[in-house]
């Protein structure tokens, strides 16, 4: 077998990443020339911490995006002389290079490391949206009215913090219990939770001025409607939406194990804001509870919330590489990083090449979002 | 007070402290914000020296810069400090180190702030001698001990045991002085000390600080905004604006004689004794506080002042110029000798017909309201406990008059508001609204035409409007609310003109709240509460955290809007002078009890309430010509939670020994009528009542005018008299316009902490037969406070744009 040398690997390495150093370069740039007027996300470009997280988090963005193009190879094709090839072998008939050799069954690790970032950039931030949206809708409530509401719900959250979370996995995707309707039935109760914020957030706002109201209720009726169709019953009828039981697992497992982080940060929030001029004066013009939370309680509550999102999203790629490590959830050839690792692990004392990869991608990303955090959290205690 | 000056100014003696011409900038990745600029002053031995100014004129950053405290990123640009002799620019680190807290000593405004809330007292004041004296443990504790005595605590021995957190915040400010003290300064640093506590406590920490000056013969730098508390304390005073210094010399000669149109704009927008709402309103200062880079040439206070002459005030830098015939008096105006320092600014109008009070629009007859207190939500335990916020509280608010509810923190002034606005319901009682009987309908039942007729202005400037809104939006939201208007281009019609009404221009409608300052905000919050017309507004304390001469323009701009609509108002005060100044009618609340209420003359004239003798005794005033009788409370209020049996004022009533039968301290009294509509509750018999003394009066030999003659010689001229001033990096930032060092706002900010600055000036009744020997300030006639443009005074360092000058210009 022929093998290119190091410097080849990296240039190739780099000269495959062209479409995301391209769009980085683009996306940048404009930041940079206009951060001016771009309000916080302008600021992150004032500090060294900003602009690397920003970076880093961009990368991975762009990577999964045009994934195709950077890959070379398909992340479950097999070419049967690669098996546990070192990093820069050649494939023999000239379809291209191992970058970083190949796994135990013979895949280009490289492209798997790509594709895998798809998974978890899907996956990551949209179960912290949910987490975010089931913590807010019960942390409002508990945090302003504070009393047997706020005792029941807090023991409610406090009872799953406390639940080992590994063991909470398991349990959540292990097929005995995958096979019921639990997992379906936590999901339908999850993906109502949008649902009725946004619901209640336009109501409130809009009871006065009903033109605006029933339009933006409808909108979010229909959109809400088709999407919690097609995820919940994987029933949408313009064939779209869906997800495989398996993801639909993971998902609801993150979203529970992480809702009650925050929903006690909401709470938190909600209870400090609670006593300013401003909620007082909205009860003297007679606001009703709900929109009090809603519009002048939490966008207010707006600078930590973003903050713990990004560390949430971080902590939830963690989570899903624990996951994929456990062999729980997604499917065994699936190409995410954790899978990836817990595949090399086996043959680690011989190979280490096929680790390295999805470790090191990990590493960052969670590194990206967290040097992400920090500046947001810099920036934003500056006003 | 000045005893203690003239044993100190005898020639030879080394001043404690000499600034000498000190510049202190703050270094932004944005530029330098020059905060402090030429600032000379000598403090002599024993001797207590003033700094007074609104906020964002650099006080705090002076006293911060003699403790070489300015965070990395202040920096004294120019100037030196000299203690005892020594240049304190060239000590090193440890030299400084030895010297904080130990020869100088600080004290902060917030109490609890200065206090480590895990050690107990007895550990933290131990410290002190351990630290810089090197004594044993045992020595430690007596030296401790003694001082805690010296600060009159009770029960010393239980002080030292206790937890900071199980202290009032009046014993708290006792222990860092406490603290301060222990090491034997010999210069004292006081930020503000009283500022965070109420005014009864605020007297008695005043009478221990001015004592322990002339005990120990320390001396003293006071911080404070107030000019009344500098009066009490200091011997001489410096005035402050924009970063610098801009009038100072002995108190007496400052403030009767003022030579610079700053301190006299000060004096002219605090309610003293003699300001009526009706024929001697305030006068406000016009304008904004220049932000630190666009400082104007020449005079920072020109654009601002009525005797601005152009070419003369903006020629050049303006030295500070000695004022002649007084001895250490300086003054920076080139002018003072040219103008007529007797005449009212332009715009000063007749005066106002006084409001006649309507139909009876509120009555509140025997309102209680009690809460409890649960031990646990979840799993019960423990006895609920009932706290009783308010007892037995009746009075009646007529039509377009102005009735102020007085009292110290705790006395239940906030949950009677809340009662009022249907934020609580009563536990028994009535409240009648026009003829609809509302105690017990909480806001959420009641109809729109309730919600809108009783409204509210709120005390926090910085916390009354959501930061996440634009101003409009705000206020359009309220209008829907209050139906107000049928359609959205309506509404928004609607709430420019309520911007017009508050004199804010129009533009401020796309504002985000942290584009306005203090006094904007206010205005905001005042055109919020008339949206819908209201019919009832409570005030609650409006203007407590605004600057001086921005609680005068946003005072009057209430009454304007009061006396236009017709509006009761219930205004909820601590601070007497302004009560005096605004109110129709008063009612004196203490723990939950209404003790006096009255027409505004009845409750400054005795018989008083014993508690309204002390609450008016224990308000500092800036008039040399007022005396007062000094009478200083013990102790602190009582816990609502724990009320004293019988008479609530019992515990700390001077007169208790002067009724019969223990009567205070087991049987609430009952409510005394004094003759017109004058309640009082207490069981002093007529005779007392009778033979009680007015607080205040004014000096009968007083004159205002001593010094020199008005006639005397002119000085040498505008302008030649002095050194031109040292200023290493100019006056304006290097800061382009727009960007403002947050680094700079953010040092101000902590010193200020949390922004509550609760001022206190004060106004007592005017006694007929002074006329004779009133102080230059108050010489004028009629004052028309409403300026066309009267903006308020943002601090320096607050992000105003250009804008916003622009458009007060333009109205």
């Amino acid at each position: 077998m022929e093998y290119i040398g190091v410097p080849q690997i990296v240039l190739g390495v780099i000269a495959s990443f062209w479409p995301v150093w391209l769009a980085l370069a683009i996306v940048l740039g404009a930041s940079i020339v206009y951060k001016k007027r771009l309000g916080l996300y302008g600021q992150l470009f004032d500090s060294g911490v900003g602009i690397t997280g920003v970076a880093i988090c961009f990368f991975w963005l762009f990577t999964a995006i045009f994934a195709s193009t950077v890959a070379h190879f398909d992340p479950l094709a097999q070419v049967p002389v690669m098996k546990d090839a070192l990093p820069g072998a050649i494939v023999p008939d000239g379809r291209g290079v191992y970058l970083f050799g190949g796994d135990k069954l013979a895949r280009d690790v490289f492209s798997r490391m790509v594709y895998g970032s798809q998974i978890v950039l899907i996956i990551a931030p949209a179960a912290t949206a949910f987490a975010l949206m089931v913590g807010i809708t019960l942390g409002l409530p508990a945090g302003y009215y504070g009393g047997r509401i706020d005792a029941v719900l807090s023991f409610l959250a406090n009872l799953v913090l406390a639940f080992p979370v590994i063991l909470l996995f398991y349990l959540l995707v292990t097929p005995g219990i995958m096979d019921t309707a639990i997992p379906y039935g936590l999901a339908g109760v999850f993906f109502l939770f949008p649902i009725i914020f946004f619901l209640t957030l336009f109501y409130t706002r809009f009871k006065g001025r009903p033109d605006r109201a029933y339009l933006l209720l409808g909108l979010t009726i229909l959109i809400g409607g088709w999407i919690y169709a097609g995820l919940v019953f994987s029933a949408d009828p313009l064939g779209i939406v869906s997800i495989s039981p398996n993801q639909l697992n993971i998902f609801v497992a993150v979203v529970f194990a992480s809702s009650p982080g925050v929903f006690r940060i909401v709470r938190g929030l909600v209870m400090d804001i609670k006593t300013r001029d401003y909620v007082a004066a909205a009860q003297t013009r007679g606001e009703t509870p709900w929109y009090i939370m809603l519009w002048e309680i939490l966008p207010n509550a707006r600078g930590p919330l973003i903050v713990d999102a990004c560390l949430r999203i971080g902590y939830t790629t963690i989570l899903l590489g624990t996951l994929g490590y456990f062999g729980l959830g997604l499917a065994p050839e699936s190409p995410d990083w954790g899978t990836a690792i817990k595949d090399a692990s086996r043959l680690l004392r011989s190979f280490i090449h096929p680790a390295l990869p999805p470790t090191i991608a990990l590493m960052s990303f969670v590194l990206g979002l967290n040097l992400l955090a920090d500046a947001l959290r810099e920036q934003s205690m500056k006003d | 007070m000045n005893e203690a000056v003239k044993a100190a100014n005898v020639t030879g003696a080394e001043p404690i402290i000499d600034i000498e011409h000190l510049s202190i900038s703050f270094f932004t990745r944005r530029g330098e914000i020059p905060a402090v600029m030429d600032f000379s002053c000598k403090v002599m031995p024993g001797e207590a020296m003033g700094i007074v100014g609104e906020s964002g004129c650099g006080k705090s950053t002076v006293s911060l810069g003699i403790m070489r405290d300015l965070s990395n990123v202040g920096k004294i640009v120019g100037g030196r400090i000299k203690f005892k002799g020594k240049d304190m620019g060239e000590l090193t680190e440890e030299e400084l180190r030895s010297i904080r807290g130990n020869e100088i000593a600080m004290i902060y405004q917030e109490p609890m702030a200065s206090l480590n809330p895990a050690m107990k007292i007895g550990q933290q004041l131990m410290e002190v001698p351990i630290l810089h004296d090197k004594v044993s443990k045992e020595e430690a504790y007596r030296r401790a001990l003694e001082t805690v005595h010296a600060v009159k605590l009770p029960d010393p021995e239980r002080m030292m045991r206790s937890y900071p957190h199980q202290l009032s915040g009046g014993q708290q400010q006792r222990i860092v002085i406490a603290m301060a003290l222990l090491s034997k300064p010999a210069l004292l640093l006081l930020d503000e000390p009283t500022t965070a506590l109420d005014v009864t406590v605020e007297a008695g920490i005043v009478q221990l600080v001015k004592g322990l000056g002339k005990e120990l013969g320390t001396s003293m730098i006071f911080v404070s905004h107030n000019l009344g508390l500098i009066l009490e304390t200091c011997d001489r005073i410096t005035v402050m604006y924009s970063g610098e210094a801009v009038e100072t010399g002995n108190i007496k000669d400052v403030f009767d004689r003022m030579r610079h149109p700053y301190t006299q704009g000060l004096f002219r927008s605090i309610p003293l004794p003699g300001a009526d709402k009706n024929s001697r309103p305030l006068i406000a200062i016009p304008g904004q506080l220049p932000l630190p880079h666009e400082r104007p040439k020449g005079c920072n206070f020109g654009p601002r002042c009525h005797h601005f002459v152009e070419g003369v005030c903006n020629a050049d830098e303006i030295p500070m110029i000695p004022v002649e015939g007084h001895e250490n008096h300086f003054s920076r105006c080139v002018r003072f000798n040219e103008i007529d320092w007797n005449a009212l600014p332009e715009g000063a109008k007749e005066k106002k017909e006084p409001v006649r009070p309507g139909a009876p629009m509120l009555k509140v007859a025997d309102l209680r309201k009690y809460y409890k207190v649960a031990a646990n939500e979840i799993f019960g335990g423990a006895e609920p406990r009932t706290v009783k916020a308010n007892e037995t509280i009746s009075f009646i608010a007529h039509e377009s008059e102005t009735i102020a509810i007085v009292g110290e923190s705790g006395c239940g002034k906030s949950t009677l508001a809340k009662v009022l606005l249907g934020l609580e319901t009563a536990s028994s009682g009535t409240v009648t609204l026009g003829n609809k009987e509302i105690q017990s309908t909480g806001i959420e039942d009641r109809d729109v035409e309730t919600v809108s007729s009783i409204q509210m202005v709120f005390q926090n400037p910085f916390d009354t409007l959501n930061p996440s809104h634009s101003v409009g939006s705000q206020i359009i939201r309220t209008l829907e609310k209050f139906n107000v208007g049928k359609t959205v281009a309506e509404r928004r019609q609607r709430m420019l003109e309520l911007l017009d009404l508050v004199k804010l221009p129009r533009a401020f409608a796309e504002r985000m709240p942290r584009q306005l300052s203090g006094g904007q905000k206010q205005r905001i919050g005042v055109a919020r509460a008339f949206a819908g017309n209201a019919k009832v507004v409570v005030a609650d304390e409006p203007v407590s955290a605004l600057d001086v001469s921005v609680q005068a323009a946003v005072t009057e701009l209430l009454m304007d809007i009061q006396r236009k609509n017709k509006t009761t108002m219930l205004f909820i005060s601590h601070d007497l002078s302004v009560v005096r100044y605004i109110a129709d009618r008063v009612v004196v609340m203490y723990l939950g009890y209404i003790v006096e209420q009255g027409t505004t003359d009845q409750i400054f004239s005795p018989p008083y309430h014993p508690y309204t003798e002390a609450l008016l005794s224990a308000i500092p005033i800036a008039d040399t010509s007022v005396v007062k009788k000094h009478i200083v409370l013990d102790g602190d209020i009582p816990s609502a939670m724990n009320p004293p049996s019988g008479c609530p004022f019992q515990t700390r009533c001077r007169y208790k020994h002067l009724v019969p039968d223990n009567l205070c301290e087991t049987q609430v009294p009952p409510v005394k009528e004094l003759g017109g509509g004058h309640k009082s509750l207490c069981w002093l018999s007529d005779d007392v009542l009778a033979k009680m003394e007015p607080v205040i009066r004014f000096d009968a030999n007083h004159v205002a005018q001593e010094g020199v003659p008005d006639d005397a010689p002119h000085g040498a001229g505008p302008g030649f008299a002095g050194e031109p001033p040292q200023r290493p990096h100019g006056k304006n930032a290097s800061a382009p316009a727009g960007e403002f060092g947050e680094h700079a706002e953010e040092v101000e900010a902590t010193i200020r902490a949390s922004g509550h600055e609760h001022r206190d000036e004060t106004s007592e009744p005017h006694a007929a037969d002074d006329h004779s020997h009133v102080a230059p300030f108050r010489e004028q006639e009629v004052g028309d406070g409403r300026q066309a443009v009267d903006p308020d005074v943002p601090s320096a360092f607050e992000p105003t744009e250009e804008e916003n000058e622009e458009d007060a210009k333009k109205k």
